[in-house]
This record gives C-alpha cells, sequence and structure tokens, in this order.
C-alpha cells in the first residue's frame, strides 16, 4: 500500500492547484491557461530560492507573491484590454516559459542535499510517512484559509461574478478588479502546488507545468459531478470534495500503473477509469 | 438504485486490494522510461539482450517490470515510487529525466542508468563532488561532440571562405544548452560560424529550421536532444528540399536522414548498462560498480546521402545498417 501512499501525497500537492482551478472556473466558467506557467513558476521559485539557501519562512511568501502577479497580469490583460481570457491565459503561459528559464538559469535544478519543508520537521522515521504528516497539515490549513475565504462577503461577490456578472456588477460591485484578485488568488494556489510538488519530487524541471491544467481540470471535474450528485451546497464540504478529486485522479493513474497494462494503453485505460467515475452517477438499473 | 453504484464502488475497491498483493520470488528490474521515441528504443532492447546474453531471461529467473510515462514528469514521479514501494532489486532508467527522479526517490535500490548525462552534468553531485551511492549505468559526457561537429570540415569544403552550420537546440534540457555552449566555443576555434536558434517543443521544428535554411547554411548540426529526436523528419524534409545536409553525433539519426555521426549507439548503450545490471544479479553486490562512460563509439554514414552530396566519405567510417 506504500505505493498508494505516494499517490495520495502527490494528489494532496496537486490539491492547491485543483483549488486555484475551482477558483477560477467559478469566476470564469472557463479554466485558466496561467496554471502551466505560474505551477512551473512557484516551482522554480522554490528551487532557486531552496538553492541558494534562502530561510524556509520566506519561500513560501515569495511562491505566493509570484503566482499572484501572474494571475494578477493574467487578469489585468483580460479585463483591460478587453482580451479573451484563455487567449490571456495562454499569452502569460507563454511568456513565464522565458521567465521561469531566466529564473533558474538553467532547465533542470535537482534538491538533493538540500532541506525541504518536508526533512524541517521530523514527525515520523519514514520519509514518505513525514511527507504525509506535513503535507495533510499543510492542506488543512490551505483548506480552511480559502473556505473561510469563500465564505466572506469578498469571496461570495467573487463567486457570485462567475454566475451573473451583470447582477453584481449593479450592486455595485466592481467586477474587474474582482476578476483580477480572484485570478491571482488562484495561480498563487497553483505556484504553492509547485511548491509542494518540487519538493516531494525532488527536482525542478522546466518542463514539470505542460498540460498540468488537465490535471487540475480532471480533479476539479470529479468533484463537480460528486458535488451534483450529493446535492451539495456547503462550500467546505466542495472543497474536501475538490482535495479528494485531485487524489482520485493520482490514485487512478496509480492503479493503472500497478496493474502493469501495455505502456501505449497506460493514458486510454486512466481515462476510462476516470470515466467510469464521473459516469457512475449516470448509471442506473433500469428496473420495471 | 443506489446499490448498484455501491456495489460498482466497492468492486473497485477489491479490484485495487487485490491487486496490490503481488507475489515475489525472482529477482525483479524496475526499467523507467521517460518516452515512447524511435531512436530510444534500442536502448530499452540493448539492456535487455545484455541481460540474455549473461544467462537472465524475463520469466525465467528474472522478472522485468517495464512502464513508460509518456512524457509526463507526475506520472514519471507516479512508476519510480511504485518501483521503490514494490521494492525491486534494481531500476534501469532509460533518458535524464529517468535518472534524476529515481536519484532523488531512493538512496538504496541500485539505479542503472542509461541515455544520461555525466553525475556532474545533471547537477546531481553533493560539495565533496561525489553523485549518489546508488547511481550505476552508463553515461556520457560532452566530448564526444566535439568530434562530431569538427568532422564537419572532413565532409564539407565551405563555398564562401567561412563554413556556415546551423542548429536547434532545446532550452528544456541542460544537456541540450551544455551542448550548444560546447559547439559554439568549437565553431569559434574551428573558424565555423554557429547559427543556433532555441527550441522548446517539437511543434515549432519546422518553423526554427526553415528560419535557418533562410540564412543560407552550408550544413545543419543535429544536436540529439528530445525535441530533435522527435522532429527528425521534419528537420531532414526541410533540409532535404534545400540541399543542406545533416551531421549528428547519434547513429540512429543517421538511418533516419543524417549523413554521417561520431557518437554513442543507443542499442550499445543499453547493452552496456545492461552487462552492468547483469553483473550486479550474479553477484549480489554493487562492489566495484560506478557509473562508466559510454565505450563504443561508432563512426557511421548514410552511403545514399553521401552519394546525393558527392561527399567523400574518410575511411574509418561504416556504412550505418
Amino acid at each position: 500500500m506504500e505505493f498508494y501512499l505516494t499517490a495520495l501525497l502527490q494528489g494532496f500537492s496537486f490539491s492547491a492547484l485543483a483549488l486555484g482551478i475551482f477558483i477560477s472556473m467559478k469566476i470564469f466558467n472557463i479554466p485558466d491557461i496561467t496554471t502551466d506557467g505560474s505551477y512551473t513558476l512557484g516551482a522554480v521559485v522554490t528551487a532557486v530560492m531552496i538553492t541558494h539557501h534562502q530561510p524556509a519562512y520566506l519561500i513560501l511568501p515569495a511562491v505566493i507573491v509570484a503566482g499572484g502577479l501572474a494571475g494578477a497580469l493574467t487578469g489585468i490583460i483580460h479585463t483591460k484590454l478587453k482580451i479573451n481570457a484563455l487567449l490571456a491565459g495562454i499569452l502569460v503561459m507563454t511568456a513565464l516559459y522565458s521567465v521561469n528559464l531566466t529564473l533558474m538559469g538553467t532547465s533542470n535544478l535537482p534538491l538533493n542535499n538540500f532541506p525541504t519543508l518536508f526533512n524541517l520537521v521530523q514527525i515520523s522515521a519514514d520519509p514518505n510517512h513525514n511527507t504525509f504528516w506535513v503535507v495533510s497539515a499543510f492542506v488543512i490549513v490551505l483548506i480552511a484559509l480559502i473556505g473561510y475565504l469563500l465564505k466572506t462577503d469578498f469571496g461570495i461577490a467573487m463567486r457570485a461574478t462567475g454566475n451573473s456578472e451583470s447582477m453584481i456588477r449593479s450592486l455595485g460591485v466592481n467586477t474587474d478588479r474582482m476578476k483580477i484578485t480572484g485570478l491571482a488568488l488562484a495561480n498563487a494556489l497553483t505556484a504553492v502546488s509547485g511548491y509542494l510538488i518540487s519538493q516531494y519530487q525532488g527536482f525542478t524541471d522546466i518542463s514539470m507545468g505542460i498540460g498540468i491544467v488537465i490535471v487540475g481540470l480532471g480533479s476539479v471535474i470529479i468533484a463537480e459531478t460528486l458535488i451534483n450528485w450529493f446535492r451539495i451546497t456547503s462550500v467546505w464540504l466542495s472543497l474536501i470534495l475538490v482535495l479528494t478529486g485531485a487524489v482520485i485522479f493520482r490514485l487512478v493513474l496509480s492503479l493503472t500503473l500497478d496493474l502493469g497494462v501495455d505502456a501505449n494503453l497506460l493514458q486510454l485505460v486512466t481515462a476510462g477509469f476516470v470515466l467510469l467515475i464521473v459516469s457512475l452517477p449516470r448509471l442506473r438499473l433500469r428496473t420495471r | 438504485m443506489k446499490q448498484f453504484t455501491y456495489l460498482i464502488v466497492i468492486l473497485i475497491t477489491v479490484f485495487i486490494v487485490s491487486c496490490s498483493s503481488g507475489k515475489k520470488d525472482l529477482p525483479v528490474i524496475g526499467f523507467v522510461d521517460y518516452e515512447k521515441d524511435a531512436s530510444l528504443e534500442p536502448a530499452k532492447n540493448g539492456f535487455i539482450d545484455a541481460l540474455k546474453a549473461n544467462g537472465f531471461e524475463d520469466g525465467k529467473n528474472i522478472k522485468i517490470s517495464y512502464r513508460n510515462a509518456q512524457g509526463s514528469i507526475p506520472t514519471l514521479t507516479q512508476i519510480v515510487n511504485f518501483f521503490v514501494s514494490k521494492k525491486v532489486d534494481l531500476m534501469a532508467t532509460c533518458t535524464t529525466l529517468s535518472s534524476i527522479t529515481a536519484a532523488q526517490k531512493t538512496k538504496t535500490i541500485p539505479i542503472f542508468m542509461m541515455v544520461s548525462p555525466t553525475v556532474k552534468l545533471m547537477n546531481m553531485e553533493n560539495a565533496a563532488g561525489k553523485g549518489p551511492a546508488n547511481l550505476f549505468g552508463v553515461v556520457e559526457d560532452l566530448n564526444y561532440i566535439d568530434t562530431s561537429f569538427s568532422n564537419i570540415l572532413k565532409f564539407l569544403k565551405p563555398k564562401a571562405g567561412k563554413l556556415f552550420v546551423g542548429m536547434i537546440y532545446n532550452q528544456s534540457e541542460p544537456q541540450s544548452v551544455d551542448a550548444k555552449k560546447r559547439i559554439q566555443a568549437d565553431a569559434d576555434k574551428l573558424n565555423i560560424t554557429l547559427i543556433a536558434l532555441p527550441l522548446n517543443s517539437s511543434a515549432d521544428a519546422q518553423l526554427v529550421t526553415q528560419s535557418l535554411l533562410s540564412k543560407n547554411i552550408d550544413a545543419f548540426f543535429a544536436n540529439p536532444d528530445n525535441s530533435v529526436f522527435a522532429s527528425f523528419e521534419t528537420i531532414y524534409k526541410s533540409c532535404d528540399q534545400k540541399n543542406v545536409p545533416i551531421f549528428t553525433s547519434e547513429a540512429g539519426l543517421v538511418q533516419r536522414g543524417a549523413v554521417a555521426a561520431f557518437g554513442a549507439d543507443i542499442y550499445q548503450w543499453g547493452y552496456q548498462a545492461g552487462e552492468q545490471a547483469a553483473q550486479f544479479l550474479k553477484t549480489h553486490s554493487t562492489a566495484g560498480l560506478q557509473p562508466e562512460m559510454v565505450k563504443l563509439r561508432k563512426r557511421v554514414y548514410n552511403p545514399a546521402l553521401a552519394k546525393k552530396y558527392n561527399i567523400n566519405v574518410p575511411a574509418n567510417f561504416e556504412p550505418v545498417k
């Protein structure tokens, strides 16, 4: 079962990304493509600061600020220059590739022989168990913060912006500012995922963000399916389901790997399993 | 009919649990491959053939468990973790990222690398200049690239005083960027003008190649990295139309349309790593093992293309099979 624990840890580390996509989906009803770049940005800032022996308490804030800036930039391009949200995300993601490469100075930075978040605190002797405790605490705090934020007036206004922009504007809310802040928040979360994953896998690679938006999207859609299935209205439960979605997404892949299907069929079988999960609510035995 | 859906959930759970209780009696080799690629395929075959030549056959006295990440880093991490948790006897890693990921995840299971650069080039050395103690296999530094590049002068005479050579390199691969720096230094020494353009995904290959060809280059140097491997046919097609010969440092690319190469043979690379793994399986100890340099380098040329470009090939080059 040790192997499934690693899938769980990866799922936990990806949950910040899933929460980011969840928020951007709430605001725009489309996923934010900046994700691919800001995820790597978070990992790059982490690796550069760790290899330059920066203290741990500085790294996380720096990652959050970097991700937030990337998201805010997408928001500004979308709202002020009236560029389609998808394109704005693609543009920032493309530009971030060069930013990431310049920051790192190389395309791959291993983090071995450096202290990381997961060996700062020694709760258990087994590194995997230790990682589990650290990342669990991290995710609990994260979900508590985001849950609280989404329940404030600001959070409600932000969520409502996605539902009916004209209504929110008529209530005197500056929707442009809402979108910029929301995207900054979403991408700060995404960067946090990069921060966790890079320390967990032990290196940062320039291409690690390519297609990562799909991972977040998959998690969110699994979560949305469960939310609709159980008719959930609570914000807390929704967030926990997003976390569950991220874990399920990784678990399905590990299951496929464990089964040892032919390498060519890996993605197909994984997709098949995910399809099975999201179509569960629709599967009904027709009985008369 | 909620029961039905619950039943399915229960069945899947049972399925997962029942699958993960594998028995282990034969020594297990976990083979970690990063992507599907025609040029990289021979490494795995060479590795397996070397084991066979030493009396280790899959299913008979060893079990080879092969996993391919298909170019996804999270999947790669999961594959490595899968092998670590299965406590395989040794891991074989093909290409740089697989080797780096495996070295990060285990300090005890011996890792036999292939198609990977030296530990130093992977930035994996500690302050004392030592790499992880469980890293073995066969690696390559960049010296051979100098030879491959300077060979161009043996084949071609510049049209106008100076030889113009174009190349593309991948910014997302450390060894590709290092190779580009080296080739730039060589070009300066050899009085060759090098025009190098970066490429970040194989989708841009055609555009970047065309851009180089528009600058009237005499030859194209294909620096063997993942994006060149993936898009070589596009590069070849564009160069062929403009009658620009391609030189490289990888024999597999000569089969696919380059004129000549001096460098590692991917099959032999895997074979050499397989011989090391076989020694470990025989003795059950890593004593005396360490990462070795690629031993066998080949000078090969493509007869059909040499004829097309009227190139006199030096006698120490052999035609590619």
